[in-house]
């Protein structure tokens, strides 16, 4: 009887829980390094962003399909023909002004790629968490709604098991 | 396995009653180093259920359900699961319902806002090892007792 109780409990937890589960299946975030946008003519383009200057072109381009225009670019430290382009505080899912395209000179071309979720992961996780394992951060914090599933399922399997193996009477 | 008719082997008897106090310590360690290094509350939680399977093979079964007994058992196996859900519920209840479920930065450990996500997932990967270690203790003794469930004439129940 007391276990029922807490399992009701448990359930009536679980379905308040459901209500905050954030929205999955963003199309812009797949799991690899960037996603290629487009690509468009360097011509005045790569000069202008070793200006620190946003091309007028490519934050038309970047409304055209979408998407916010960039704020400022900075150069990649190291990096020859390659800048970071960073949004404004207002972009809908970041509070703070954030790390968003990544541009890349190729021959008289420049691709416009978009950073992927895996790069905030990577560069943002020990800052935000206060926690060096980017596995744990991963699966306690960030997914941590994934992770009381499983634990919710191994629960499940080892119940069905004493329910199965431990009867002493008909069910 | 027939109890009181079993073999004892004073070799592998000495060597399980030395290493069992060790593979519980590095369980442990697993779990509690879960967020600085490799491991976390699942792994840990099977190194401690060895344990348990290490014992019974070494010793006897009824032996083992009384170093472990069944109550133990039944609180463990959803003790975790309510440590996971509690600390997630911690944050709707001290931040008053503004954040998210799961948000443990919002749970007033100590001042700091990524450390107190950082001590979140220490108890939750503390809840997580708990379950699985009552989970998988719980299969392996069911599994390795018999109570007569294969006699004929006994119908469906054990």
């Amino acid at each position: 009887m007391t276990a029922l109780i807490l399992i009701i409990i448990l359930c009536a937890l679980f379905i308040y829980v459901a209500e905050d589960i954030p929205v999955f299946g963003d199309p812009n975030a797949p799991p690899i390094k960037a996603v290629k946008l487009f690509t468009m003519k360097a011509d005045q383009v790569a000069s202008l962003l070793d200006q620190h200057i946003v091309p007028g072109k490519l934050s038309r381009e970047l409304v055209k399909r979408g998407l916010p225009p960039p704020s400022h670019i900075e150069k990649i430290p190291g990096m020859d023909g390659e800048w970071n382009a960073f949004i404004a505080k207002e972009e809908s899912y970041y509070a703070k002004e954030e790390k968003y395209y990544w541009i890349k000179e190729e021959g008289d071309k420049v691709r416009v790629s978009r950073y992927a979720f895996v790069v905030r992961w990577i560069e943002k996780g020990l800052k935000e968490t206060a926690v060096p394992n980017m596995v744990t951060y991963g699966l306690a914090d960030y997914r941590g709604y994934d992770t009381l599933g499983e634990t919710t399922v191994i629960f499940t399997a080892g119940v069905s098991v004493i329910l199965l193996l431990r009867r002493r009477s008909r069910l | 396995m027939k109890e009181g008719k079993q073999e004892t082997n004073i070799v592998v008897e000495t060597v399980a009653r030395v290493m069992i106090p060790f593979i519980q310590l590095f369980a442990l360690y697993v779990i509690i180093h879960g967020t600085g290094g490799p491991g976390g509350g699942f792994q840990g939680g099977v190194v401690f259920a060895s344990v348990f399977i290490l014992y019974v093979i070494t010793f006897n079964l009824a032996g083992g359900r009384e170093r472990f007994p069944e109550s133990a058992n039944i609180v463990l196996s959803s003790l975790g699961l309510y440590v996971y859900g509690g600390i997630g519920l911690l944050a709707i209840i001290f931040s008053l319902g503004t954040a998210q479920y799961l948000n443990y930065g919002f749970i007033p450990f100590t001042s700091h806002f990524e450390e107190n996500r950082a001590l979140g997932m220490d108890f939750v990967e503390m809840g997580i090892g708990i379950t699985v270690m009552a989970i998988i203790a719980s299969i392996f003794f069911d599994l390795a007792q018999k109570k007569g469930r294969f006699k004929k004439g006994d119908g469906e129940g054990g």
